[in-house]
């Protein structure tokens, strides 16, 4: 599926658009200087596909939801790579009034649920017209009709909640609202970060179905960005692993859950605790993500807390190499060391998958 | 609206009520400061040979009134006259009624404190915005220390410094009494230009001294705005710079808005050693006056407009706060 890069008008009919992410590095100006906060991200995003990005706090996952909209906060900065969109080109080079009228008409963002992404003072409706003036929005009435029909999709009382403030609002109606908010302008590319955090199990089963159903219903390109594997298990194409700032493994979800090659996934989907079966059979990674401050300058940014440790990965960064349908980024597992090991735990992955889904 | 209806109308009667316990505590202390002015004055004429009949209608004359029930008796008639808007009458000015005396005074302390505690909102509340957005640079340390240094001198050691500088050091301008008393009052531009000329150092005095208090807090309250979720998700909606500074600023001026009602209540009360140094014929100045005189009348007057006043300025902060802010309009409690 190829699409032009030729810039289309903002109103025309618009497909589902690829995005690239090559070599993209954000550094965060700190008192010991720049630190890397990611590192040589690479990164497809497939038209049309839902890519969950997993990792621990501080792994870099929010920066890169950020990147994509080119809105690394300060004291952060893209210090080098490329975001590049159909329809919109490199994300990175857009500045001033060309990125904000990306942002919102090309490019939705969700924010987690717990966060407070409404003005307190002014009802959602209000929200949305100031949401149309800034992005020339000619037909207001228009706009109001689609969010009410949004929000009515989503199984709300679309009139109600534009006439509502914040505070009226459920943790549930209000990432529905923001959902809403992302998409209203016909975004096709909708970035969602920790979508159901802090949201309650059935209310994040709903807003899941919901983000899958709009996002087959309108034909989008979708980053999920969340710390749970369930999320991602439940819903993404793609999947892609950050530990430290990299990208350490991606691939098909099915591929990435179902046969995990790099040590930090295995480790990750053997510290799920199961519903059947002994607790103690959990086993949480020893040792703790590294912060800004601690990510290794060489090597693995793994190696500190790897099982498979060795020699090379003190010294030389592994290179993302295709294994199978999967990248992965590990000089053990591109050395192929230990099948019967993965083997075992790639069958307990399953189990893990088939439990958690 | 009803729901601002029925707290306008439970504030009113809450604040009904405070007015008459206060006006009735101040009562009695004034009734207990020693030295009863008529009582001297009668003393005085009896050692001076009159009987007690002629000394007692000697002071009636001269002050119009001679006040012979008991507190109880006294309170009462104080009460239903208050109830007339009738205070009573001065004894320090015999013959003048205390509402005529508290509104030409009033005048004078009204207006000053009003224009300067406005201006220095206006110019602080801005500054506290450009403070907030350079923190990080010159402008914005100049500003912050500016407003500490400012916030922490208090206002009548300013208003000796202005003072000292303008009317002594470089007398560019002229201080005491509210105008020339060579100018023919009336509406003329010699008198209107004296009027200006003596209210600027008061002005002043208050503009500054309140200047510091509303840089700091607008400058914490807009950091702490610029630092919510919903800025940084309205900048990711693509929503233009001129609103998303309207979100900032609408949202971190709201709590100064209730220091602004606040500090206006304080407005006939507050300006006692201003008005004394600068002696300007204010509230403040008539207070003083008052006590010295044992003019109970006055003085209760006084005390009645400043309860009132304050009583008045914390309604309007909480009508004006359920109007500018959704939360508190449709929050339970009522008691916000």
């Amino acid at each position: 599926m190829v699409m032009t890069s030729v810039k289309a008008p903002a109103t025309s009919g618009r497909r589902a658009p690829g995005v690239r992410v090559s070599g993209l590095s954000v550094v965060y100006r700190t008192p010991a200087g720049e630190l890397p906060a990611v590192s040589g991200v690479d990164l497809e995003l497939v038209p049309g596909s839902i890519t969950g990005v997993v990792g621990e706090s501080g792994s870099g996952k929010s920066t890169l939801a950020l990147s994509l909209l080119n809105a690394v906060q300060p004291p952060g900065r893209i210090s080098a790579g490329s975001v590049e969109i159909d329809g919109l080109g490199d994300v990175v080079r857009l500045r001033g009034e060309e990125l904000r009228k990306a942002r919102g008409r090309h490019i939705g963002y969700v924010f987690q649920a717990a966060q407070n992404s409404l003005n307190p003072l002014k009802t959602v409706g209000k929200q949305l017209l100031d949401l149309g003036r800034s992005h020339d929005v000619a037909d207001l009435r228009a706009l109001v009709r689609d969010a009410r029909d949004l929000l009515g999709r989503m199984g709300m009382d679309g009139a109600r909640v534009l006439d509502s403030h914040q505070h009226e609002l459920s943790g549930g109606m209000r990432q529905r609202v923001g959902i809403m908010l992302a998409l209203v302008l016909n975004a096709h590319l909708v970035v969602l970060d920790e979508p159901t955090t802090a949201l309650d199990m059935i209310t994040q089963a709903n807003i899941l179905r919901i983000v899958r159903e709009v996002h087959e219903e309108r034909g989008l390109t979708t980053l999920v960005i969340t710390h749970d594997l369930g999320v991602v298990a439940e819903i993404a194409d793609r999947l892609a692993v950050m530990y430290g700032g990299r990208v350490v493994e991606q691939g098909p979800t099915r591929q990435v859950l179902g046969a995990p090659r790099h040590p930090y996934t295995q480790g990750l989907l053997r510290a799920i605790p199961r519903l059947v079966g002994d607790i103690d059979e959990a086993r949480a990674l020893p040792g703790r993500p590294p912060t800004l401050g601690t990510i290794p300058a060489t090597g693995c940014v793994f190696r500190e807390r790897c099982p498979l440790r060795a020699e090379i990965c003190a010294t030389a960064e592994p290179r993302a190499i295709s294994l199978g349908e999967s990248i992965v980024a590990c000089h053990v597992a591109e050395a192929g060391a230990g099948p019967e090991g993965r083997t075992r735990q790639a069958a307990e992955a399953r189990k893990a998958r088939e439990e958690h889904t | 609206m009803t729901v601002i209806a029925r707290r306008l109308g439970g504030h009113l009667a809450r604040g009904l009520v405070m007015i008459l316990v206060v006006t009735t505590i101040s009562f009695v202390i004034i009734r207990n400061i020693p030295g009863d002015p008529l009582l001297a004055r009668y003393e005085k004429l009896i050692e001076q040979g009159m009987s007690p009949e002629q000394a007692e209608r000697a002071t009636a004359v001269l002050y119009g009134f001679m006040p012979s029930g008991s507190l109880w008796e006294q309170y009462l008639d104080y009460m239903s006259g208050l109830f007339r808007l009738d205070l009573g009458q001065s004894v320090s000015m015999p013959g003048a009624q205390v509402t005529d005396v508290l509104a030409s005074a009033a005048k004078w302390t009204v207006l000053p404190v009003l224009v300067g505690t406005l201006l220095s909102f206006l110019v602080g509340v801005t500054m506290g915005v450009y403070a907030a957005i350079r923190r990080s640079g010159k402008l914005g340390d100049v500003l912050a220390v500016s407003g500490s240094l400012l916030h922490g001198l208090p206002q009548y050691v300013l208003a000796l410094l202005l003072s000292a500088i303008f009317t002594t050091l470089l007398p560019i301008l002229s201080s005491g009494g509210t105008a020339d008393i060579m100018v023919e009052p009336g509406f003329n531009a010699a008198y209107i230009g004296s009027l200006i000329e003596h209210a600027t150092l008061p002005i002043a005095t208050y503009a500054l001294a309140s200047y510091g208090g509303w840089i700091l807090a607008m400058k914490s309250s807009v950091v702490t705005v610029l630092g919510d979720d919903f800025i940084l998700a309205a900048e990711l909606r693509g929503l233009r710079r001129g609103t998303v500074f309207r979100y900032v600023a609408r949202n971190a001026i709201l709590p100064l808005f209730t220091i602004l009602a606040l500090s206006l209540g304080l407005l006939f009360g507050g300006a006692i050693f201003i008005e004394r140094i600068f002696n300007y014929p204010g509230l403040g100045l008539l207070l003083i006056d008052s006590i010295t005189n044992r003019d109970y009348a006055l003085m209760g007057g006084a005390f009645l407009l400043i309860t009132v006043a304050i009583v008045i300025a914390n309604i309007a902060a909480d009508m004006l706060y359920t109007a500018i802010d959704p939360r508190v309009r449709s929050g339970e409690g009522g008691a916000a």
